[in-house]
């Protein structure tokens, strides 16, 4: 047991409703954060005491090797405290909170609209679809019935997302076992998606397109066309990607076996998404639980069965195809109406709670809203998509090597900012 | 063909009988003299080469590199070497002090000594030992060492870990090297490097053509052998940088990173030059047995064709460089010990049987 | 890869799969680059979208009259406190209603995170984003804003506050000419 997010020495639970918020008791300290190396485990007795067991985190003998928080490949400041044999993974305890922002504590203080501001914020590579959760999760609270052009043109704007998540995951994946030519074709391939994207939604990383009852805007006048060159260019690209990389002989070695985990323990972990998929677990929210118009579409959802980094990459590369299948189906048909709903100047939630979960480029992203009528959420839960991908790495990697350590995490796909909140 | 050894002599005389100076100064200027020319081109090429590596690089990478110093960015690889030796030399706290600093010398002295041994031109080869290729793989041993020190005395865990590899690595790999060398030397029954040179001029006698299927086998196992001596390419994982952040040299600013900067070029060059050298005839222009053609290529001094054919090893390598990901440490080693070593046995074994059988390509 | 391939199988794949690889970046190598150079198209073929949210400004008439009317409604949308309104109550000597008067409308470039809520606020079509997006300075200070006080014509690159210039999917402005 120990504190996810927050220091160690932090005192007080801050969600709960009678933390005190006075920032002069909350002052940031500047003293050492000083790091326990042992845990508890806390267990009742037959007589029903509470009694507590201390274990060690490792032994004298045991080489530990901090993976981050400044590490080129933890895509971010994720700590992986790594207890190495030689080049041998024995354990792996991650450390988050580097970039703990207190998202859901915030969002009980800002208005309705406001929380929008800070959901592109956590996964910016799936701000489109973080968003899409939290403005889902609103209406339905509010029961708002959206027009159907509203419904197509977030289905492509998503899809477009995915896109842009997973070229810039195989070109991760490639940088991170140190192929720099695959990951720069990648980014560039990637910059053509955004600059479609931003003739609409006006951004590039945060891209603050959806909002409460429809859009932020109508689509450009030239994204129909746009998206459907783009999607013809898109297609021999990602070809491009495999000759480079993907098929690459040294590649499969690489993968081939690497952080294998299997169906029932990616159920037991919640390894959602493609890493998930690329096991066998059929969990794609977009065909079990349809959202917009993904069930007028026709899309396969992909799933492999070796369930190891290779297959987590092919996983990717396949949805792409499917993705642009998707967009290639709705940028023809976009029905006219309304792009946004007029809403009230001031958006309450009636009582309630309500979940609204959306498939996000790697993983379930959910938002659960708790609203007793205010204008302010009485709690929002965010289900980070990346949270349960870093709590299976241990059990990935054990009896690995280090260099597989990069592997994994590169092919497990996860954005810190995400899983900190 | 220009014989540079005529220059040569001539500066002896000069020295020797028209400034009358004894035996001493004679060797002492003449040393300093090379000495010093050594280290210019040294300094030259590592500059080159490494402009060449970022041009080739963004190329490759659909980017067009440094353009902003100096026209096409000529002068980007001056400004970073003026920004490296103004830097600040720091030394980690509970570093070994002495093999902290010992260690880019020794990698620096390993680059340099093997980069005398190359053939510049038809009598410009600076050190030219009887056993000259062989002193060669043994003075570039000495940067494993260097290597290794510096991990270890880093005080860095990252460090140590690539020290290991490294170390791993191109201890392996000299096997393969030294055999491809070997099967070459029995080709051409020498092991001084000017020998070696000289018994590829004439037409079709550059080695490659020579020895045909063997010595294309060993000039590509040579190559990949070569790059992870050089610790390049899909063999970098010493370096690492998703790994292991910059592997052993992460500890060293200004211009300790500087040394290994500049040997890891270096290196690159001597390990091309030497696969020139070996199997593409070093200096010996390419002589197809028509006259005409021969006079014309002869014309061209040595030294163009020793650079030519070096600068396109380094391209091959770049390019490999710039596709390949890397390698894992144990992926290295089965690749070194199941794949390249028995294939240069078999290439050792083919090439004597071609010499001893008199099957080598030869008009004569 | 399901089927155990023999060693020379194996090697031969193995060779395949490389030479495609090397083919592939050989390719690259002569295809046309994707650098666009930056400080020297600026005025030429930049292109920057519309709707990129660079800065905050008031919107004009021809006049250079402003429409805002202190309501404070962007000031209360803002989610981090970016703009600050003066304001005070005047009665206007005609009819002598009292009327919300603005004295300083501040924006603080440096604090703003661009989720244009203060424009989906705005009852009167008073605010919008730019894409003017060359707003480094030295000095924070000079990113606290004043919009009633400046007259908007564009920023430092009024050319491309429509866009600039024309682009395509799939390839890159390289040049620093106008084509």
């Amino acid at each position: 047991m120990r504190r996810l997010f927050l220091r160690n020495d932090f005192s007080g639970y801050p969600l709960r409703k009678d933390f005190n918020m006075d920032p002069e008791r909350n002052m940031y300290s500047t003293e050492d954060d000083i790091e326990i190396d042992t845990t508890t485990e806390w267990y009742l007795t037959d007589s029903g005491d509470l009694k507590s067991v201390s274990h060690s985190l490792f032994t004298d003998d045991d080489f530990v090797v901090n993976i981050g928080p400044q590490h080129p490949s933890t895509h971010g400041v994720l700590r992986l405290q790594t207890i190495l044999d030689g080049e041998t993974v024995k354990h792996i305890y991650p450390h988050l909170g580097y970039i703990h922002r207190g998202i859901e504590k915030l969002c009980e203080n800002f208005t309705y609209p406001q929380t929008l501001a800070l959901t592109d914020r956590m996964n910016y590579l799936s701000a489109m679809m973080h968003r899409h959760a939290l403005v889902g999760v609103i209406e339905e609270g509010m029961g708002i019935e959206l027009s159907d052009r509203i419904m197509y043109i977030r289905t492509i704007m998503d899809e477009l997302q995915r896109i842009d998540n997973h070229l810039l995951y195989t070109a991760c994946c490639a940088q991170d076992l140190g192929a720099l030519t695959a990951f720069l074709y990648g980014m560039r391939d990637r910059e053509h998606v955004l600059n479609v994207m931003e003739e609409t939604t006006g951004g590039r990383l945060i891209q603050n397109y959806y909002r409460i009852g429809g859009l932020q805007a109508d689509i450009d006048p030239n994204f129909v066309s746009n998206v459907k060159q783009l999607c013809k260019y898109l297609r021999p690209m990602v070809q491009e990607y495999l000759d480079v990389f993907g098929d690459n002989v040294i590649t499969h070695k690489r993968f081939e076996g690497i952080g294998t985990m299997n169906e029932a323990d990616c159920i037991n972990y919640g390894v959602t998404g493609p890493a998930g998929r690329a096991s066998g677990w059929k969990n794609d929210v977009r065909k079990y639980h349809p959202y917009a118009v993904y069930d007028k579409v026709d899309f396969e959802e992909i799933t492999l069965t070796h369930g190891d980094s290779m297959d987590r990459y092919y996983c990717h590369i396949q949805e792409i195809y499917q993705s642009l299948n998707i967009i290639e189906q709705l940028i023809d048909n976009i029905p006219t109406g309304e792009f946004y709903l007029k809403q009230k100047p001031i958006i309450k939630v009636p009582e309630g709670q309500w979940y609204f979960s959306v498939e996000g480029a790697s993983g379930e992203f959910g938002v659960y809203l708790d609203s007793r009528g205010d204008k302010s959420a009485y709690r929002m839960k965010f289900r980070p998509m990346g949270l349960t991908l870093v709590g299976a790495m241990d059990k990935m990697l054990r009896g690995q090597k280090i260099a597989d350590l990069v592997t994994t995490g590169a092919a497990l796909d996860f954005v810190i900012p995400d899983i900190d909140r | 063909m220009f014989d540079f050894s005529i220059v040569a002599k001539w500066f002896d005389n000069l020295l020797r009988v028209t400034c009358g100076l004894g035996d001493f100064w004679v060797i002492l200027i003449e040393c300093v003299l090379v000495g010093l020319a050594i280290l210019l081109a040294y300094a030259l090429l590592a500059i080159v080469l490494i402009f060449m590596e970022r041009k080739v690089c963004a190329y490759f990478q659909c980017r067009i590199g440094p353009v902003r110093v100096g026209w096409w960015g000529t002068l980007q690889v001056l400004a970073d070497v003026l920004k490296m030796l103004v830097k600040e030399i720091f030394v980690v706290d509970k570093a070994d002090k002495l093999l902290y600093y010992l260690a880019p010398f020794l990698v620096i002295v390993a680059s340099v000594g093997t980069f005398s041994f190359l053939p510049w031109n038809k009598g410009a080869e600076i050190l030219d030992f009887n056993v000259g290729i062989f002193l060669v793989t043994a003075i570039s041993s000495i940067g494993v060492v260097g290597i290794f020190i510096a991990g270890w005395a880093s005080n860095n865990k990252y460090s140590v870990l690539s020290a290991m590899r490294g170390a791993v690595q191109m201890i392996s790999y000299e096997l393969s090297l030294g055999l491809c060398i070997i099967s070459a030397v029995i080709l051409t029954g020498t092991m001084q490097i000017s020998g070696i040179v000289e018994a590829q001029t004439g037409p079709w006698q550059w080695l490659i053509f020579q020895g045909h299927i063997p010595a294309v086998l060993a000039f590509i196992v040579f190559c990949v052998a070569g790059n992870a001596e050089a610790n390049r390419g899909p063999f970098d994982l010493a370096e690492a940088e998703s790994e292991l952040t910059a592997g052993y040299h992460t500890e060293y600013s200004g211009m300790g990173f500087g040394f290994y900067y500049l040997a890891e070029y270096l290196n690159l060059f001597v390990v091309s030059g030497l696969a020139a050298t070996v199997f593409l005839g070093g200096w010996a222009p390419i002589n197809i047995g028509i006259e005409g053609f021969d006079t014309v290529m002869n014309y061209i001094p040595g030294i163009l064709w020793f650079l030519g054919k070096t600068f396109f090893v380094v391209f091959l390598l770049m390019w490999i460089r710039w596709t390949f990901p890397r390698l894992r440490v144990d992926q290295i080693l089965n690749l070194e010990w199941k794949f390249l070593m028995p294939l240069s046995l078999i290439i050792l074994v083919l090439m004597t049987i071609c010499v001893a059988f008199n099957w080598t390509f030869t008009i004569v | 890869m399901e089927n155990k391939l023999s060693y020379f199988g194996e090697v031969r794949e193995a060779l395949k799969t490389l030479s495609i690889g090397l083919k592939t970046t050989i390719k690259e190598f002569f295809t046309s680059k994707s650098t666009e150079q930056y400080p020297e198209n600026r005025k030429t073929t930049l292109h920057i979208a519309k709707r990129h949210r660079g800065r905050l400004v008031f919107k004009r008439d021809e006049n250079e009259n402003y429409k805002c009317v202190a309501c404070l409604m962007c000031e209360k949308a803002c989610p981090n406190g970016t703009i600050r309104i003066m304001h005070e109550m005047i009665t206007d000597p005609e009819t002598g209603k009292k009327k919300r008067q603005l004295i300083d409308y501040e924006y603080d470039l440096g604090d703003c995170m661009f989720c244009e809520l203060c424009v989906n606020a705005c009852n009167f079509d008073a605010i919008e984003f730019t894409n003017d997006f060359e707003n480094a300075v030295f000095d924070r200070s000079r990113l606290i804003l004043h919009l009633d006080k400046e007259v908007y014509r564009g920023g430092s690159l009024p050319e491309v506050i429509e866009g600039g210039a024309n682009w395509e999917i799939g390839t890159f402005n390289t040049g620093t000419k106008t084509k």
